[in-house]
């Protein structure tokens, strides 16, 4: 009776499992609710005005690389630092110093961030500069020493040819970093190019020029440069060798010819010092308030092709700002919220950025500013810039492209 | 608990405190019946206002049984305060342009309470589903967007039903008339969601939802007459006004419901024995474009009257909602039986259902697991 019962109660507690698979393919527009998610794609071209360029966010003082090219007819860009040195007197111990005497040689050494492969004969050429050089130096004040001040050259496809990329010769060597895709160079300065002058405290400063048989231009990481002397120091009356701690730069920067043009009505992004560009969008409440946004592109159209060598192709972000205020507009820098596209080198193809994320962003919170801000994800880190037609130039005016859904009409039968 | 046999009654009251709670855990979003694909594009489900013990026998003991909320009238004879619960696990395969789709569901679909407040006076409580909206159709599909044949999968979901909340009074006005009235609070609420994603990760995927709110009024009547000894005959009718269906407070669609109307005959040779037939008509074409008027019909029997009556029937009739010209139909056969424990005052009553559904190219067939609790405290 019991096993009866216990056999009945279990079978229907199976049955009545609780379960729930209710997911159907659908065939529609039999067996398929009668709303349907309607999708509209539109180009606004009127939306986007009051755009206006503001130039000098990142200086060639403040970027991150330095600079050097030879692009002829574009720029001729010289890169250029100093190290100060430790003086006249070298300490020996805690109790002695001597007189630095001189050096034997010096060692620097460099990270190559950005060169062009298609470039042939890459060689870097360094000058003795003046050591008073600073942020006021300009291209012209260093004519005279990059004329006559050649202190060394390397090739650098040279180099890297040799075996075990070392130069026995020159003491010179290159180690290829192809995990972050940049080249290492480690140069020998011998007695007559690396001069320890001591009433100079030691400090000296170099220039570099860099040429190739064409698309010579190259970028130098700032922070990895490094400088190594090898000193002889006078210990009583006895020259010794001492080989002290590697020494950062103490200034570095680079200078440039042409200069860049002043703005005009035209949207600049990118170049030395950085240009960006403000977009002002009138997102109409429609779309804002009612649908949801599934894509934005904003379409720029170039005034001209952008120059440079290919490797000098950058990227443009478009970010808006937590408050428009002009050129000054603090800028909201999240990746979430930043919607980028790559400009290459020579085409002037339409550019289309990708604006999905902002947009979505100012549908949902519509008290946010709906302003765009353009510019190079790495600031004053080219040369190259771009420049679009601004709302002015009726046929060539930016515009949102936007694919939006509209509202689903939930409880219609 | 001492049971006549001097046994204890112990483990039935067991059983079915077990049985309660398991009738009574479900989630309440499930208060719905069986849903079928031809509702999507219709109001809904219709749901079957029957008790366990009615729908074993495919409906036809529905307007005579006092704890199936259909007919008022049969409420007039019941003994005593009585609350009864259901719940149901249907397996469906819903076959359409040669793919089958397994679908599954445990649903919740009645409670009820009834009881003698006169002695010519007894009045009911309780709910049942309405309408089951309950459904998630996935469709592949591409559009053209900017020039590229961008491709897609859809989703639109709807979960959840609407309730008929029934207050309901019945009276035997002589040994052999009975009537009875009620009036039907139409409430409930789904969450609906319509989701679009894109092979092309371009364009952002669309993902809407919105909880729609359901509300409406309705009235019922019914007669119950005793012919003769062991015959009795049955009439019942229900208007329905109108459904509200409002989005954030906003109404967005009103559709008109339908007029019912419906009859039975139960006929009782021994008490042990009884057969009852049933019919019902339902105005459902009132509710718009795709909607059609059905007719249903059942008939079905109870054989024995002790522990374990057996009970088998079954119905068939249209469906209110499809596609095409005419309405799907429907055929069914149920079977179960009910066990009573502690000393009749808790009866557990079990069925099954095979039911088929056609229409418009779709084939429905689905296997229903019915489980009913009923307490007399």
């Amino acid at each position: 009776m019991m096993a009866r019962r216990v056999t009945l109660i279990g079978g229907v507690l199976l049955a009545a499992a609780c379960v729930e698979r209710v997911s159907a393919p659908g065939h529609c527009p039999a067996f398929c609710p009668s709303g349907q998610i309607e999708i509209v794609d539109t180009v606004l071209t009127s939306i986007i005005s009051r755009d206006s360029t503001f130039r000098g966010y990142v200086t060639a003082l403040h970027a991150p690389l330095l600079l050097a090219a030879d692009l002829p007819g574009f720029v001729d860009g010289r890169a250029i630092f100093r190290i100060n040195g430790f003086g006249q007197r070298f300490i020996l111990s805690s109790t002695d110093t001597g007189a630095v005497l001189g050096a034997d040689s010096a060692r620097l050494q460099l990270t190559v961030a950005r060169r062009d492969t298609g470039a042939h004969n890459l060689s870097l050429a360094f000058y003795r500069l003046p050591i008073r050089v600073d942020s006021t130096t300009t291209f012209a004040g260093l004519a005279g020493p990059f004329t006559d001040s050649l202190v060394k050259r390397v090739n650098i496809d040279t180099l890297l040819a040799r075996p075990g990329h070392k130069d026995t010769l020159t003491g010179d060597s290159v180690v290829v970093d192809t995990v972050n895709h940049v080249l290492v160079l480690a140069l020998k300065f011998d007695t007559a190019a690396a001069r320890y002058v001591g009433t100079d405290s030691g400090t000296v400063a170099y220039g570099v020029r860099v040429s190739a048989d064409s698309l010579a231009s190259i970028a130098i990481t700032k922070s990895t440069l490094s400088w190594q002397w090898y000193l002889r120091v006078d210990s009583i009356g006895t020259p010794v060798a001492r080989k002290p701690g590697a020494l950062g730069v103490a200034f570095s920067s680079f200078v440039f010819d042409p200069p860049p043009p002043p703005p005009d009505s035209t949207l600049a992004v990118g170049g030395v010092p950085s240009a960006r560009s403000f977009l002002r969008v009138a997102l109409p409440r429609f779309i804002r308030d009612s649908s949801q946004i599934i894509r934005g592109t904003l379409t720029l159209v170039p005034v001209a092709p952008v120059q440079g060598a290919p490797s000098d192709s950058f990227v443009v972000e478009a970010h808006t700002v937590f408050t428009d205020v002009g050129a000054k507009s603090p800028i909201i820098v999240d990746v979430t919220r930043t919607d980028t596209a790559i400009i290459h080198i020579g085409p002037r193809d339409t550019v289309r950025i990708e604006v999905t994320n902002l947009l979505q962003f100012w549908a949902s919170d519509t008290t946010r500013a709906t302003t765009l801000v353009l510019r190079a994800k790495q600031e004053a880190a080219s040369f190259s810039l771009i420049r679009f037609y601004p709302s002015v130039a009726q046929a060539f005016r930016p515009a949102l492209r936007i694919t939006f859904v509209r509202r689903f009409p939930f409880g219609a039968p | 608990m001492n049971r006549p046999d001097g046994r204890t009654g112990g483990r039935a009251v067991a059983t079915a405190v077990l049985a309660a709670v398991f009738l009574t855990a479900s989630p309440p979003d499930r208060l719905t019946a069986q849903d079928s694909q031809f509702g999507i594009r219709g109001l809904g489900t219709p749901g079957r206002w029957e008790s366990v013990r009615s729908r074993s026998t495919g409906g036809a003991f529905g307007p005579f049984d006092p704890l199936s909320p259909l007919s008022e009238a049969g409420l007039a004879d019941v003994p005593q305060l009585t609350a009864t619960a259901m719940q149901t696990a249907s397996y469906r395969d819903a076959a359409v342009a040669g793919t089958t789709s397994a679908l599954r569901a445990t649903r919740f679909p009645l409670l009820n309470v009834a009881g003698r407040v006169h002695r010519r006076l007894a009045i009911a409580a309780g709910f049942t589903t309405y309408l089951d909206r309950s459904w998630d159709v996935t469709q592949r599909d591409s559009v053209l967007l900017r020039g590229t044949l961008e491709r897609y999968t859809d989703e639109i979901t709807s979960d959840g039903s609407i309730a008929d909340l029934r207050l309901a009074a019945a009276s035997r006005l002589s040994r052999r008339i009975a009537v009875g009235a009620g009036l039907h609070l139409l409430s409930g609420s789904t969450r609906e969601t319509a989701e679009r994603r894109f092979d092309d990760t371009s364009f952002h995927s669309v993902q809407q939802l919105a909880e729609v709110r359901y509300s409406g009024i309705g009235l019922s009547g019914s007669l119950l007459l005793g012919v003769a000894p062991g015959l009795s005959v049955t009439g019942w009718v229900r208007a329905d006004n109108r459904l509200r269906a409002t989005v954030a407070d906003t109404t967005s669609a009103e559709t008109d419901l339908p007029r019912m109307a419906g009859g039975g005959i139960l006929l009782a040779p021994s008490p042990s024995v009884r057969f009852a037939g049933s019919v019902a008509w339902r105005g459902w074409a009132r509710a718009g474009a795709g909607a059609f008027d059905t007719w249903s019909w059942s008939a079905g029997a109870e054989i024995g009257s002790g522990h374990m009556p057996l009970r088998f029937g079954v119905r068939g009739g249209q469906m209110p909602f499809g596609p095409g010209p005419t309405a799907p139909t429907e055929f069914a056969a149920a079977a179960g039986t009910g066990r009573a424990f502690a000393q009749g005052r808790a009866l557990l009553d079990v069925g099954v259902e095979r039911l088929e559904r056609r229409g418009g190219g779709l084939t429905e067939r689905v296997w229903t697991a019915l489980v009913g609790l009923t307490v007399r405290p």
